[in-house]
Formats: C-alpha cells, sequence, structure tokens
C-alpha cells in the first residue's frame, strides 16, 4: 500500500498536521496525509473532465 | 451481363434515397418544449388562444404528466423510447462513473481519437470517431420505419448524433457549435470590464485604431497538429468615421452592418492545412455599439449548415437540402443565446431580438419541411418559448428576486406572446393539413418561477451526511475537492439526483451495502422536512426512490438512488449541480434565468392537444408514443427494452 520513498515534512507544518488528523477523526497522521494527497491529485486529474461539464452546463444555462 | 449492371445501378440509386417517401397516413406532431398546462389553460379560458381552443374542441385537450426529474433530456427520452429512465439510462443531465467519480454528461460522449498518421507537426487522421448517442432504448420512428411509415424527425431532442434510422431526421439539443460545445458567443469590446460575470465566451478587447478593430474568431484546436494548435479566422472592422456603421470583412465576405444591426449568416473558413483542408463554419454578427464605446457581439461560430464537419441529420445532406431552401440556420441544438442575457451582454431587447432571429428561421423551416411532406409521421420541435420562458418569466413575476418593475415592464408579456405565436401557428398548420391528417401539439413539461435556489449538497453538509476534510473552507472548491470521502454518506450530483457513497460502488465509497436503504429512507425523510426559512414552506415536495420509481430495464445502476422533486418555485442551486457548497442552505435566485422547471413532476405538467381523440389512453410523456403509433395500427411499442451486454454485478 505505501511506497518506498519516506519524505520529511517542517516541524511546524507536521504538528499542523497531526492537530488537524486528530480533530478531523483520522485514525492516524499517514491515513489524513494519504487522503489528503489522493484527493488533490483526483482533483488535478479530473479538473479537466470536471471543467468540461461545467462548460457544457453553463452552455446550455441551467447552471451559471 | 449488361442487364445485371444495369440492375446493380438501379439497386444503387434506390438504395441512395433518391426521391421521396409517401404513405395513405400521416400525422403531424409538433413539439413545444416546455408549453405549461395551467398557463394554456388560463389563455384558452381568456379567449387569448383561439386556434388551439378550435383544437381542443374538434379533438382533445389535457395535461401530460412529466418525466422525473423534468428534465428535457429525461423527458424526450421517455417519449422516444417509451421506457422510463431504467430503460432509456438518462436520468439527469448530468452523470457520473462511479468507478472514478469522473462526471459526464449523459446523453452523448466525445469519440475516442481514432488511428492517426504523424508527418512532421501534421496528424492525418486514419480514421475517424462520431459523438455517440448514449440514450438506450428504440426510437419510436424506428418502428413506424419497420412498418413502412416513413418518418421525418426535426430538431427532436436527445438525438445527437441523429439515429440513422428514420427517413429524415436534422438534430437538435445536442448539438454543438464548432468548438464541441453547447454554444459560446464571442463579445468583442472595447470595455471589457463592463462584463463582471464568470462566463466561458470569449470576452476580447479590442483596440480602435484608425477607425480599424482587428480581431479573429475562435476555432477548435488543429486536430491535424501533433501539438494541437486553435484555429482562428481572422477579421477586419472598419468603423464609418461620420455615421454609425461599420463594414467587417471575414475571410472573402464583406458586410455592412447599422449600430443595432444583425447580420444573416456570415460563412467562416478555418485553415487546416492552408491552401489544401479547411473546416467551414457560419457566425452572425451584431453590431451592439460602434462609439464611443465599440462593441460587435458574434453569435457561436457554427456547423456550417451548407457543409455541416459533423453528422447532423438523416440522410447527411438533408441539412444541407434545408440550408439550399431556406438559407443557413442555427445548427447548434439550442440557439437562443441565454448565457449572452445572463451574463449581462445582452440586455432584455438584445435577447428578445436574438431569440426572435433563432424562432424565425425554425418557424419559415417547418413551412418547407410541410410542403415536402406526403404522408406518413412528421415531428417538428420548436424550443423557443422554453428558452424565453427560462430568461423572461421574471418579468412577469413581481415576487421574483431579480424582478425590476421598470427595466422589465416592457417586457411583461414576452412570454404571453409566445403562446400567442404558438397558436397562431398551429392556425396556421391546421389550415392547409389535409383533413385526414391527425395533429398533435405536445410538450415535454410545464413551467413556473424560479425563486428560490436550494444547495442540496450544503444541506447533507449540514445534516452530518458529508464531512469536509478542511471545514473552515466550504464554498469555492470545485467538484467535491475538499470532501472526505471516507466520513461521507451521500452528495448530490446533477440538478436533482443525491446518491449513496456506496461501498463497492463508488470509488471512494464508504456506505455499507446493508445501509443503503436505511439511508435513503432517512435522507428523503429529511429533505421532506426541511422548511424553507424565507417561505415557511417545504423546500421539497416529493422524493423519489430510484428502485421504486424506475423500471429494472437494464439501466438503473447507473441513475442516482434518490431524485430530488422541489416545491414549486424552488430548484437546486447551480453550485450543487457539481459538486460546491454555499454558505446557505437555500437563498434567493438572483439571476435573469428565472423561469424553470426542474421541481416536483407534478407542479409542471406538459400539454397534448388532439384533432382527435386518440384511441388509446395517455397519461404521461412516457406512453404517448405508443398511442400515437396506435394510430397508424402498430401495437408493439415499446419493444422488450434490450439490455446491456456485460450485465451482470454491480
Amino acid at each position: 500500500m505505501f511506497g518506498g520513498s519516506k519524505i520529511s515534512l517542517d516541524k511546524g507544518l507536521l504538528a499542523r498536521v497531526k492537530k488537524f488528523a486528530d480533530l478531523a477523526g483520522y485514525s492516524s497522521v499517514e491515513e489524513f496525509i494519504t487522503h489528503a494527497l489522493e484527493k488533490e491529485l483526483a482533483v488535478l486529474e479530473e479538473a479537466d473532465s470536471e471543467e468540461d461539464i461545467k462548460k457544457k452546463l453553463q452552455g446550455l444555462g441551467y447552471i451559471s | 451481363m449488361l442487364r445485371a449492371s444495369v440492375l446493380s445501378m438501379l439497386l444503387a440509386l434506390v438504395a441512395c434515397g433518391g426521391g421521396t417517401r409517401s404513405h395513405q397516413q400521416s400525422m403531424v406532431v409538433l413539439g413545444i418544449d416546455g408549453m405549461d398546462h395551467g398557463l394554456t389553460e388560463r389563455l384558452m379560458a381568456e379567449g387569448r388562444l383561439p386556434n388551439l381552443s378550435r383544437l381542443a374542441q374538434q379533438g382533445a385537450f389535457q395535461s401530460l404528466a412529466t418525466s422525473f426529474p423534468p428534465q428535457s433530456p429525461v423527458a424526450w427520452s421517455n417519449f422516444i423510447t417509451g421506457l422510463d429512465s431504467g430503460g432509456h439510462g438518462i436520468y439527469d443531465f448530468v452523470h457520473r462513473d462511479p468507478e472514478t467519480m469522473t462526471p459526464y454528461l449523459s446523453t452523448s460522449k466525445e469519440p475516442e481519437p481514432g488511428r492517426t498518421l504523424n508527418i512532421g507537426k501534421w496528424s492525418i487522421p486514419l480514421s475517424g470517431g462520431e459523438m455517440e448517442l448514449l440514450r438506450h432504448g428504440t426510437p419510436f420512428w424506428e418502428v413506424l420505419e419497420d412498418h413502412d411509415v416513413p418518418s421525418t424527425i426535426v430538431r427532436m431532442p436527445a438525438n445527437f448524433p441523429p439515429s440513422g434510422t428514420a427517413y429524415r431526421e436534422l438534430s437538435g439539443m445536442g448539438t454543438p457549435d464548432i468548438l464541441g460545445t453547447p454554444g459560446f458567443y464571442s463579445l468583442f469590446t472595447t470595455q471589457p470590464e463592463r462584463i463582471t460575470s464568470a462566463t466561458e465566451a470569449f470576452i476580447e478587447r479590442v483596440r480602435v485604431r484608425n477607425n480599424v478593430v482587428e480581431a479573429v474568431l475562435h476555432g477548435p484546436p488543429n486536430p491535424l497538429l501533433v501539438e494541437p494548435e486553435e484555429l482562428e479566422a481572422p477579421f477586419t472592422v472598419y468603423i464609418d468615421p461620420d455615421n454609425l456603421v461599420a463594414k467587417i470583412v471575414v475571410g472573402s465576405e464583406e458586410l455592412i452592418l447599422q449600430q443595432g444591426e444583425w447580420s444573416d449568416w456570415v460563412p467562416v473558413s478555418f485553415d487546416l492545412i492552408p491552401y489544401v483542408q479547411s473546416v467551414r463554419a457560419q457566425a452572425r454578427f451584431f453590431l451592439k455599439a460602434v462609439r464611443p464605446e465599440f462593441e460587435l457581439y458574434v453569435s457561436p461560430v457554427n456547423l456550417d449548415a451548407m457543409a455541416p464537419v459533423m453528422r447532423i441529420s438523416t440522410p447527411p445532406d438533408y441539412a444541407v437540402e434545408l440550408a439550399e431552401a431556406g438559407g443557413r440556420f442555427y445548427t447548434q441544438g439550442m440557439p437562443e443565446d441565454t448565457n449572452a442575457l445572463q451574463e449581462g451582454v445582452f440586455n432584455n431587447a438584445d435577447f428578445m431580438a436574438q431569440a426572435s432571429i433563432a424562432h424565425a428561421e425554425i418557424r419559415d423551416q417547418l413551412d418547407y419541411v410541410l410542403d415536402n411532406f406526403d404522408g406518413g409521421f412528421l415531428f417538428y420541435y420548436f424550443g423557443n418559448l422554453d428558452q424565453v420562458s427560462h430568461m423572461m418569466w421574471r418579468t412577469m413575476d413581481p415576487e421574483h428576486p431579480a424582478h425590476d418593475p421598470v427595466a422589465d415592464a416592457p417586457f411583461v408579456n414576452v412570454i404571453i406572446d409566445r403562446y400567442i405565436e404558438v397558436d397562431e401557428m398551429v392556425g396556421e398548420v391546421m389550415e392547409r393539413l389535409p383533413e385526414a391528417t391527425t395533429l398533435v401539439v405536445m410538450s415535454d413539461h410545464g413551467f413556473t418561477s424560479w425563486r428560490r435556489a436550494m444547495n442540496v449538497n450544503t444541506w447533507l453538509l449540514e445534516n452530518g451526511y458529508i464531512t469536509l476534510m478542511n471545514p473552515r473552507r466550504r464554498t469555492g472548491i470545485p467538484y467535491f475537492g475538499n470532501v472526505n470521502w471516507a466520513r461521507t454518506q451521500a452528495y448530490a450530483l446533477g440538478l436533482n439526483g443525491v446518491y449513496i457513497n456506496l461501498r463497492g460502488r463508488d470509488a471512494n465509497g464508504s456506505v455499507a451495502p446493508g445501509d443503503r436503504n436505511r439511508l435513503i429512507a432517512e435522507i428523503s425523510n429529511g429533505l421532506l422536512s426541511f422548511i424553507d426559512p424565507s417561505t415557511g414552506e417545504p423546500a421539497v415536495t416529493k422524493m423519489y426512490a430510484r428502485d421504486e420509481v424506475f423500471s429494472d430495464d437494464g439501466y438503473l445502476e447507473i441513475g442516482p438512488d434518490l431524485i430530488v422533486g422541489f416545491a414549486k418555485g424552488t430548484r437546486g442551486s447551480s453550485e450543487s449541480a457539481l459538486g460546491e457548497f454555499t454558505d446557505e442552505i437555500i437563498f434567493d435566485n438572483n439571476k435573469p434565468w428565472s423561469g424553470d422547471h426542474l421541481m416536483d413532476h407534478e407542479a409542471v405538467p406538459g400539454v397534448l392537444f388532439s384533432s382527435r381523440p386518440l384511441t388509446r389512453e395517455v397519461t404521461s410523456l412516457q406512453n404517448l408514443a405508443a398511442a400515437l403509433l396506435a394510430e397508424f395500427g402498430i401495437e408493439n411499442f415499446p419493444p422488450a427494452p434490450q439490455r446491456p451486454a456485460n450485465e451482470g454485478g454491480e
């Protein structure tokens, strides 16, 4: 599930990540980081498709 | 051998479809998108629709139940196939692929790239790809054709690309412009900052130098280039220094417009390979202002009706025949430029002028089609009443948040006038049709004011069904970008749909299958109980559970688990449709797009008129086609639904 590389995080950033992971109810910091990265990648990968659909719906007038 | 070759030539001529087909029986169906039963009934009672009243007395008039949800692609698919969404597979304008959560338009999809040969910077296509129509089920005209009833189907919505199975077809709603979009205009202006709305249109700053403006029309990416570049068609405007007049030169075309004047269709050519290959298109120009500020509106660049680069008719040259007979016409599926009004480029008068131009083409074309109709079945569609109702309802609703009593006063009757114009057209058609021809006038749904917008995703969030990764960033993140899927049980997508975030089905599913039905009931009850604080009334009056209301005819799994039937006057918000949240659950709709029908289906019934009572009872759009076919003695419609080949499992 996890790749072979490790990354370093700034202490301040790590503290914020830990605090947020706790507050949001994640079971671990790793779960939160994985989820956040997956979401960001999915947004980037789907951005074209979602933008395209948004354009087409705007073209039809039903959303603005 | 000579006889055999002559015979093959004759057979080839017949197979080419040369010549017309006739039939001893005939039926003409006029489809008036958005014609509301309540408003029609009221106007008839007031004596303002004499021809429709006469039609009703002669034959029949009733309300016609629409689809759920009452969205045009769903409604027309119900009519076309005689199936519900579980059979034709269209539940909303927008669906999603559950494995990737990628959204897509429900009715057609773009082709996979074909094989190409790369030579230097050129990529020569060796095989083409055509848009794929995603609507399933057998269109009723196929069954008519199987019984040798020639069918002419003009601008049927949700039929792009055209099915290819009718005697004559012209595609309508769903047909794109040259860029592959529903149609985005261009505005060339010295004051682009006056347009403050977000827009996908081309708002271009231009400079007037020595009374000359140079600009380009935007075309599609050049498909023949390995590294695609956008095609452009340059044009020049020469402004008269003394009068409010300009000459516009586009390629070899020249036109002169006065301020406030619309041009006819202007052919536009985009060079793919200079001197060798070009893409033909067409556009209309509207010289909005000459000085002190310059503004030139250009219509969406349409496929050239004289030489469409995509197949938009059956046979492929039927569109060309119509253009040669009556002139070029809007080939984009929905020609009324609602975006231009919505975004402040048009004012009410500009919009009504453009809408009238678009409608006049379609009205005039009906005369040609009727002149060439020699029996059989004819369906002819009008979208103008629907589009004008969407944009101008606020002018006749003083309670609408966007109503402006001063600016709207000159336009207060525009929608009523559309109904009167339909009535006049029906009268003209009744005069010219032989008595033996059955005339039917129908609509896909009704209309009402859209005053309140509800963000269902925000309701789901505030009721604990959605969790955000960063709760402090609620708004401005597109397509569920801030959603914590592991802690999300349901989401809204499209204009009426709610999906359970189901494990084993949805890419990020968190809900166990055993909990699905409980959640469906819980969310349904919750939405039905939600009271609009502004009105004190429920915002939702009906909830449709997919598995209860649709037939399992092969495409049930595509659909949302729930469909929201908003209360009359309320509709899903734009943000909710594509996974964005808002600060409030429900708020005023302040936009020019002020009339709508995406509500509880019982709030917006359509109409059905016939010049003689139909032998079969009709209760809804879904059983209308069967009743029409029964008039031709055809009883077996719809045929058994075709289930998908790979059906089995979720």
